[in-house]
């Protein structure tokens, strides 16, 4: 025993820490905001009229869900070189975790779809309203609201995800708390750190999302 | 690449008995957790509440590190990358699993526990015979999903060197003169493997009755 928990010694690399964070912080944004596009694709596509686009989405959700994130990581990051593109570390995460996170996206954002009965459709046309309108008063809202819960979720399981990026040689917070922790040996304080940035980005995501369920659908039970 | 099936295969194998390993240790923890937190003490229940939510926000890869590289400094114990990824996995998948068995136990109306106590049913009785047999049916089928989020997470003790499925896919991969080939396959192994399990846990759904696997937090993996 005699291990003493000390920050002092770590304290020179806390610039670097804000850096990482930040690279966290920005991976994650990107990619939920990506994969919600290319998920609202899937969905459409798993919707579609035509069979073979409907299998080509079922198939993507699938795959996606199916494999792990870290083996599509390294796909990206090996293959694009092969393909002729040059990714950085950063850009091969982010395409990682944006297809990865499309997949479970997709299946949210279907059950959201699937919530609004179709009579509703045409109840809405025959008001006269066109598909613009009934899209932005009809259905987006009982989407989102269906939407909301595991939207948040999926948020937080993207920011823990891109912890992952560590492996394609990304400087994020996971590895600042490797490379300092074999660095200075102090990894109990490292995790601790890490911890402790990872815990505030995921409950702020959290609170802000039951104090905003209770703005939006003051009635519901859903928040 | 032909030659390499077998030992892609036997690693296979490997990963199947981490993850399994982890869940079972996941599971019995979950279990527990969600049995203390049927006891009405409001400390109690917000140790179990913080446990959960600590791990739910955490990455399992800072843990993971944690466990291989912290703990042995801590504690000056050995640790080998399979014990410390046992462990990372298993910690996260108790989180989740105190979640999946909680709902389980609420998904059971008062109405059966007061009806066990007029019977004169013990507390330990009405869970077992009362309580556990009825909840067990809204328990399994999310838990599949767990385990194929804790098979999935496996794969990041090959971050800490662990040689399971991922890291043999990549030795495999540096002996082939890289491409991206083995990669391809590696992803093929786990889909398979995943693919039946969710298949498994869908025929248990149509069986028992109940909704489609939910993604929890931080299934992604």
């Amino acid at each position: 025993m005699g291990y003493s928990f000390t920050l002092r010694t770590i304290y020179p690399y806390f610039g670097d820490l804000w850096q990482s964070a930040l690279n966290t912080l920005s991976l994650s944004l990107l990619a939920i905001v990506l994969s919600i596009a290319l998920g609202a694709l899937v969905a459409l596509m798993r919707r579609s009229a035509l069979r073979p686009v409907r299998l080509l989405g079922a198939a993507y959700v699938e795959v996606m869900r199916n494999t792990p994130l870290l083996v599509i990581l390294y796909l990206v990051y090996f293959a694009a070189p092969e393909a002729g593109v040059r990714l950085s570390s950063f850009m091969a995460a982010l395409v990682g975790l944006t297809l990865n996170s499309a997949g479970y996206m997709a299946e949210i954002l279907r059950a959201g779809l699937i919530a609004v009965p179709p009579g509703q459709f045409e109840a809405a046309q025959s008001q006269g309203m066109s598909s613009a309108q009934v899209l932005r008063h009809v259905v987006f809202p009982q989407v989102f609201r269906t939407i909301y819960a595991p939207l948040g979720n999926q948020v937080i399981a993207v920011i823990l995800a891109s912890s992952l990026a560590t492996a394609v040689a990304l400087d994020e917070v996971a590895s600042w708390m490797q490379t300092v922790g074999s660095s200075s040996f102090r990894f109990f304080e490292t995790f601790v750190v890490a911890a402790v940035v990872y815990l505030v980005l995921c409950q702020s995501v959290n609170i802000a999302r039951i104090l905003i369920g209770r703005k939006l659908f003051p009635q519901g039970r859903r928040a | 690449m032909m030659q390499y099936w077998p030992l892609m295969l036997k690693s296979a194998g490997t990963t199947l008995w981490l993850s399994w390993l982890a869940m079972l240790l996941g599971a019995l923890g979950g279990t527990a957790l969600a049995l203390l937190r049927q006891i009405r003490f409001a400390p109690l229940r917000w140790v179990v509440i913080g446990y959960m939510e600590f791990f739910r926000s955490i990455p399992i890869l800072i843990v993971l590190f944690f466990a291989f590289y912290g703990v042995p400094l801590l504690l000056e114990v050995d640790i080998s990358p399979f014990v410390a990824a046992t462990l990372a996995l298993a910690l996260h998948a108790s989180a989740t699993m105190s979640e999946v068995v909680s709902a389980g136990i609420a998904s059971v109306g008062r109405g059966q526990w007061e009806a066990a106590a007029a019977a004169g049913f013990s507390w330990p009785q009405t869970m077992r015979h009362i309580i556990a047999p009825q909840a067990l049916r809204v328990i399994l089928p999310p838990s599949v999903g767990v385990f194929i989020t804790t098979l999935k997470e496996s794969s990041l003790a090959s971050i800490i060197g662990y040689i399971e499925l991922t890291r043999t896919g990549l030795l495999v991969r540096d002996s082939t003169g890289g491409g991206f080939l083995p990669l391809l396959a590696l992803g093929a192994v786990y889909f398979v493997i995943n693919y039946a399990i969710s298949q498994v846990g869908a025929a248990l759904e149509r069986r028992l009755h109940i909704g489609r696997r939910s993604d929890l937090v931080g299934a992604m993996a």
